[in-house]
């Protein structure tokens, strides 16, 4: 495990905030509601009370980089989000590398371009919002990593050297000069699977896009996505993964709902069951299952529940 | 026959990168890093990324918008993570795929996201499901967990976010591309070469 980081976790979030303002994901609310679930609980039990906003609606960066419409309304749309937030005077937290990638991306072209900026004021003026840049975008990832030493103390069902394979996903990692770690080969995931009592699996493929791939699994998916993705579980499989967990629920989907077609097309089941980080997390902090949504997965978690001893 | 330095052409990006976005494009060192790194060069050897600089440096880049290749990027920006010269490939690509269906090209790769992103205009949320049934049950799940059953989002933001789209032009956008429209894509290495994998159904 690499111990010279890119910037320290204690430099990134330097006060731990006692409220936090949490971005609504569409998937992680709608596909997999488990993860909007997981990510409210474990914030509560260490300490840090989210709070959320029905004005807020959906990033819309993702329909963007499909071309299903023009940067001008993404843009606005960033502004506005960000606006309810200052408002509160409150950080943001995301839960999707999907969410965090377009806000990052969004706000900095809306705060070093004077022209966007204006453009996007003037539009959101209408309903009183302005947006100045002053909440800072974290994912609650960095949290996780930031509070490693509370949540290992507050383990109540260690993962029994439970094999876990890590996702970062690519719209984390290509934040490259803001991310907690070296984005060519992070660690801070397996640092958190260790104090859950795991065993992290440094497989070949962990740092391969997840194949969800902004939409090409709508449009390419036998020709591209399939490959894709059978390379990489074949690879976590044959490393002995049995679970992986992402940090975004865009890549849960690509992951897990893609098994049964690879085991039609190749004829291989991996039968790799895939869960938020924060599920994981949730889960060794003794947060009752129920409440962890893991009936929406594709792939059951029953060998990695009963290795971890719940018996729910 | 070689380029004479007196044949060169500066700007020629600027056609490419309308919005500004990628204002780095000419310190490109030609050094394939991002092609190497590249999951779908990996399995599609005909879309090469730093090509693609290449031909839109030398003012080439129709080759580029009637293609098949353009649709595949991943955007996963593996490329600008590892590029020496911090380029945001992603950000060209996105900007060339709107010249594409500027010309009619591609239209099939763009129409599925405009059905998701026409939902998204009514829920204020994307990939909502689309009929009584999937909402149902996402609803009941929520509720099993200890969630409300769809989603806090007010009227108000459902509102503000269709305007947003009327305003800046995007609902317009939307509507005007037709899938009849669309002309056959010229340059496509498809065939072959990807995965020697049977298909679905033989």
């Amino acid at each position: 495990m690499q111990r010279k980081r890119v910037v320290e976790p204690e430099d990134k979030i330097r006060e731990i905030p006692a409220v936090v303002f949490l971005f609504r994901s569409c998937t992680g609310s709608l596909e997999y509601p488990g993860t909007e679930s997981a990510v409210t609980e474990t914030l509560r039990c260490l300490e840090v009370e989210p709070v959320t906003d029905p004005d807020q609606t959906c990033c819309s960066g993702y329909l963007l980089t499909c071309s299903a419409h023009t940067p001008e309304v993404s843009l606005a749309v960033t502004a506005r989000n960000l606006a309810l937030v200052e408002r509160k005077g409150l950080d943001t937290y995301v839960f999707c590398n999907g969410c965090y990638g377009y806000l990052k991306e969004l706000s900095h072209i809306l705060l070093h371009n004077q022209e966007y900026l204006e453009g996007a004021n003037e539009l959101i003026a209408r309903w009183g919002y302005h947006y100045a840049g002053k909440t800072r975008i974290f994912h609650v990832q960095e949290m996780w990593y930031r509070l490693r030493e509370r949540i290992a103390a507050k383990v109540v069902r260690p993962l029994n050297g439970l094999r876990v394979g890590v996702h970062y996903g690519c719209h984390y990692l290509a934040r490259k000069y803001d991310i907690l770690d070296d984005g060519g080969y992070p660690t801070f995931h397996e640092e958190i699977v260790e104090a859950l009592g795991g065993t992290p699996v440094f497989y070949k493929e962990r740092q391969l896009c997840c194949g969800y791939a902004v939409g090409r699994g709508f449009t390419h998916r036998e020709e591209i996505v399939q490959p894709h993705l059978f390379k990489k579980l074949k690879n976590a499989r044959d490393s002995g993964v049995e679970l992986i967990t992402t940090v975004c629920p865009g890549c849960n989907v690509a992951l897990d709902r893609e098994q049964p077609n690879l085991r039609e097309r190749y004829g291989e089941d991996f039968r790799i069951p895939v869960i938020d980080l924060a599920q994981l997390i949730a889960l060794a902090l003794g947060v009752p299952t129920a409440k962890l949504g893991f009936e929406a997965n594709t792939v059951p978690l029953d060998d990695v529940l009963a290795k971890v001893g719940v018996s729910e | 026959m070689r380029e004479r330095d007196a044949d060169r052409v500066d700007n020629l990006d600027r056609l490419v990168d309308r919005y500004h976005l990628v204002e780095n494009l000419e310190s490109c060192l030609q050094c394939g890093r991002c092609t190497g790194v590249c999951p779908v060069a990996n399995l599609s050897p005909s879309y090469n990324p730093r090509q693609i600089i290449r031909d839109i440096l030398a003012g080439n880049k129709d080759r580029w918008l009637r293609s098949e290749e353009i649709w595949r990027c991943f955007w996963c920006a593996n490329c600008y993570t590892l590029c020496p010269m911090d380029i945001p490939f992603p950000l060209l690509m996105m900007q060339l795929r709107y010249e594409a269906l500027e010309n009619r090209y591609g239209e099939k790769y763009f129409l599925p996201f405009r059905r998701f992103a026409m939902r998204a205009l009514e829920d204020g949320l994307t990939f909502t499901p689309g009929g009584a049934r999937g909402r149902e049950r996402i609803m009941k799940l929520r509720g099993r967990i200890g969630l409300k059953p769809w989603p806090d989002i007010s009227e108000k933001a459902k509102q503000e976010y269709r305007e947003l789209f009327e305003a800046t032009g995007a609902a317009a956008w939307m509507e005007a591309i037709k899938e009849e429209e669309e002309r056959p894509v010229a340059l496509t290495y498809l065939q072959g070469r990807i995965t020697d994998a049977k298909k679905k159904g033989g």
